[in-house]
């Protein structure tokens, strides 16, 4: 009968124990992100102490990779905010995917995270509930007297009308061009309307170089933003989002880029282009002249390019009797935010203004060849000189795409009869049957 | 022996209580979940909204759904045509006394020891390739402008090289399998079959095959199951956005639960649970229809 006993009881532990094991994430949040800490910064190539796990530093979840140029600067910045004000930073760099799959769900198992970053969009809307409001504490700290206006205004715009996130890295989409190539071509001024931009494309071809190119990954833009540019983007993305295909827009854009197709102003390969080919391949090695990108591509093709690749930028040109004009397009940052359940407010926007200010700010500029957020950083990266003018120029906002990814179900359709378009083997006609049948 | 339940109850309970919680909750949680409009995956329950079939009817009615369960099917057919032949043929020929079989044997694995984005990598950027690919360089040395030129990434053919390379790198792995089936195989039938003057063809015929017949359902299966779950591979043959030729449902309930592309796009994570539902159903159905083409309890050997 003991002998009975003893093992129902071993049973009854071994029970116990198992569950205990299982439900300490549930209840007790703080216990859980100390013992993940170790765990997941062995995984990340070891990098802060798990300030995390004594549960008196801050917690920062990054959307960068720990390779990534921003992961290094950011986290070089770190060491020396600790070492500055004593408090510990336990980031962890979880990657674009790790954050957009893992951040709502740790959030909402109650996981001890203070800081977070991601695209200034994703942030203020998919994650918006957990979101801190900084008014007061950008308020006391005067945080606005060095940041960059229009994209505090940005984030208030999609914060709901008030600050919920700080901007750092910006970025612009525009076109960015091989100035050598324009040079040689005989190009002297950027092409602002449609018009001009035919005749640079022209020159370049003349020149026996590829006007343009582009990679499966962006070339939705080129529809959504030729479509914004003649009716305005949030008309686009009603067109993209409700099907409205029979829009005389959608026929117009097509047969624009029916014409270019035709005049052979787009690379050979434009259809078989898998993202990076024609970035790294075509632009990067200097036999195409033009890609629409955003201001990262500089530093992402740099190894490809070399030093003394000059680059050009312009703004999608504005086409005639079009509603919007070079100076909208979409612009933005990453941004830092707050988790609304954080109990160390004040030391997270501490950190915040450390990274996005002074020398981290600039740190992080020259390292991943960005923009820098502080105002009083004016000095850009030499890669991007040619940025800064059509970035200030800047007044009206395009969320991504141009409103050309806004439906998720029509989007792999457009981007394969869009390149389809560009590589001539669907005309404008085509190209809108193939829209209106995949509404169906 | 004296039975005793409450000891049977006890030994058993952490089994069940674990297979509860991590196979029948999620399951049946999932089921539910596709009948609810449900933004973020882990929304408390509270939040969701119920729409009954909508997610169902949402999914049949959608040109790009349609398209993924397409895609997937063409996966598992034509690539199960050619990944089960190339990896009967090797499996055949490396049982079949040749030299150096070792080395052959891990030769044709290696694929699957390689990270598989490395591996796509390498067929995406070099490969395939218009402008300085392995097959363009082929094409070119044999005068054969067919190759040369073909370009394998556009729209029309993105499907085919997606192909290609997935079942390069699969046939190691279910090769393996027929060959330790066939390994199992007496030698006894096949010197009595060449006592009796049969050919190779022949044993292969009528003694391998028939034989192999659960192995190859164990294979079947396997391929299967593999199917459905085909997203890493979409993903790194069109990184960023998805596309036509290589969405499968995996990728668009992905898509449907943390958005797609850079895109802010309407997340529903029960049309994320619907697909899950869905494919479920066809991998069961499958295995039913399996079961019933290869009983393999009527041979015995």
């Amino acid at each position: 009968m003991k002998k009975k006993m003893l093992s129902a009881l071993l049973c009854a532990t071994m029970v116990a124990a198992t569950l205990a094991g299982c439900g300490s994430s549930g209840n007790q949040p703080a216990a859980d992100s100390g013992t993940e800490a170790p765990a997941a910064d062995a995984a990340e190539g070891g990098t802060e102490a798990p300030a995390g796990a004594t549960g008196d530093g801050l917690v920062y979840w990054s959307m960068w990779d720990a390779a990534e140029p921003q992961a290094q600067a950011i986290k070089q910045s770190i060491e020396a905010f600790t070492a500055e004000t004593g408090i510990a930073v336990d980031v962890q760099f979880k990657g674009r995917t790790g954050i957009r799959e893992g951040l709502q769900p740790a959030l909402d198992a109650g996981t001890n995270i203070d800081v977070f970053d991601e695209d200034i969009d994703r942030v203020n809307t998919t994650w918006g509930s957990y979101l801190m409001d900084l008014e007061e504490l950008a308020k006391a700290n005067d945080y606005e007297a060095t940041a960059n206006a229009g994209l505090i205004a940005a984030c208030r715009e999609v914060g709901g009308g008030t600050l919920k996130s700080i901007p750092y890295q910006p970025n612009v989409f525009a076109y960015f061009y091989n100035e050598e190539i324009f040079k040689e071509a005989g190009v002297e001024k950027v092409p602002e309307t449609w018009d001009e931009f035919l005749d640079t494309c022209q020159k370049i071809k003349d020149a026996n170089y590829t006007p343009i190119t582009n990679d499966n990954a962006y070339i939705a833009s080129l529809f959504g933003y030729h479509m914004s540019r003649l009716i305005g983007e949030p008309a686009t993305e009603e067109v993209v989002k409700n099907g409205d295909w029979d829009n005389e827009a959608v026929l117009k854009t097509a047969q624009a880029y029916e014409e270019l197709a035709s005049k052979g102003y787009f690379s050979e390969t434009i259809e078989s282009n898998q993202w990076p080919a024609g970035q790294n391949t075509e632009l990067a090695m200097g036999t195409a002249a033009m890609y629409l990108n955003g201001s990262w591509l500089p530093n992402e093709v740099k190894d490809i390019a070399g030093e003394d690749f000059k680059w050009g930028c312009f703004s999608y040109p504005a086409v005639e009797g079009g509603v919007d004009g070079t100076e909208a397009s979409n612009y933005g940052a990453q941004v830092f935010a707050i988790n609304a359940k954080s109990t160390k407010a004040e030391q997270a926007f501490q950190l915040i203004t450390y990274l996005t200010k002074g020398e981290a700010d600039a740190l992080l500029s020259e390292m991943s060849v960005g923009i820098p957020a502080d105002t009083s950083n004016t000095e850009w990266p030499t890669l991007l000189t040619n940025v800064k003018p059509v970035m200030d120029s800047m007044t009206t906002r395009y969320p991504w795409a141009a409103g050309a990814e806004a439906n998720a179900d029509m989007t792999p359709i457009i981007v394969e009869n869009f390149t389809k378009l560009c590589g001539g083997s669907l005309d404008a006609q085509g190209f809108v049957d193939a829209l209106k049948a995949a509404g169906n | 022996m004296k039975k005793n339940k409450t000891m049977i109850v006890v030994f058993l309970a952490p089994a069940v209580i674990m297979f509860c919680i991590i196979f029948l909750y999620p399951i049946f949680r999932t089921i539910a979940m596709s009948f609810f409009k449900i933004e973020g995956v882990t929304d408390a329950v509270s939040k969701w909204q119920f729409s009954g079939l909508a997610n169902y009817i949402k999914l049949f009615n959608t040109e790009l759904f349609r398209i993924s369960m397409w895609n997937i099917f063409r996966i598992w057919l034509f690539g199960g045509i050619i990944v089960m032949g190339l990896a009967l043929l090797f499996a055949a020929i490396l049982t079949s006394g040749i030299r150096f079989k070792s080395a052959f044997r891990a030769i044709i694995y290696m694929p699957n020891v390689v990270s598989a984005v490395a591996l796509a990598t390498m067929w995406l950027q070099y490969v395939f390739s218009p402008k300085f690919g392995l097959f363009k360089s082929i094409g070119e040395l044999l005068h054969w402008e067919g190759l040369a030129k073909f370009q394998w990434l556009d729209p029309s053919h993105l499907f085919f090289a997606l192909l290609v390379a997935y079942c390069f790198g699969m046939v190691g792995y279910h090769m393996l399998i027929f060959a330790s089936g066939i390994e199992r195989i007496s030698t006894d039938y096949f010197e009595a079959a060449t006592l009796d003057g049969a050919s190779k063809v022949q044993q292969f015929r009528y003694i391998t095959l028939p034989l192999l017949k659960g192995v190859t359902k164990t294979n079947i299966t396997m391929w299967s199951i593999s199917s459905a779950g085909f997203f890493l591979w979409s993903q790194l043959f069109s990184m960023v956005v998805s596309n036509t030729q290589t969405i499968t449902p995996v990728v668009y309930m992905y898509q449907n639960i943390f958005g797609a592309g850079n895109s802010m796009t309407e997340r529903n994570a029960g049309i994320g649970a619907a697909v899950g539902v869905l494919l479920s159903v066809c991998v069961v159905l499958i295995f039913v229809v399996c079961n019933k083409v290869f009983k393999d309890d009527d041979i015995e050997f």
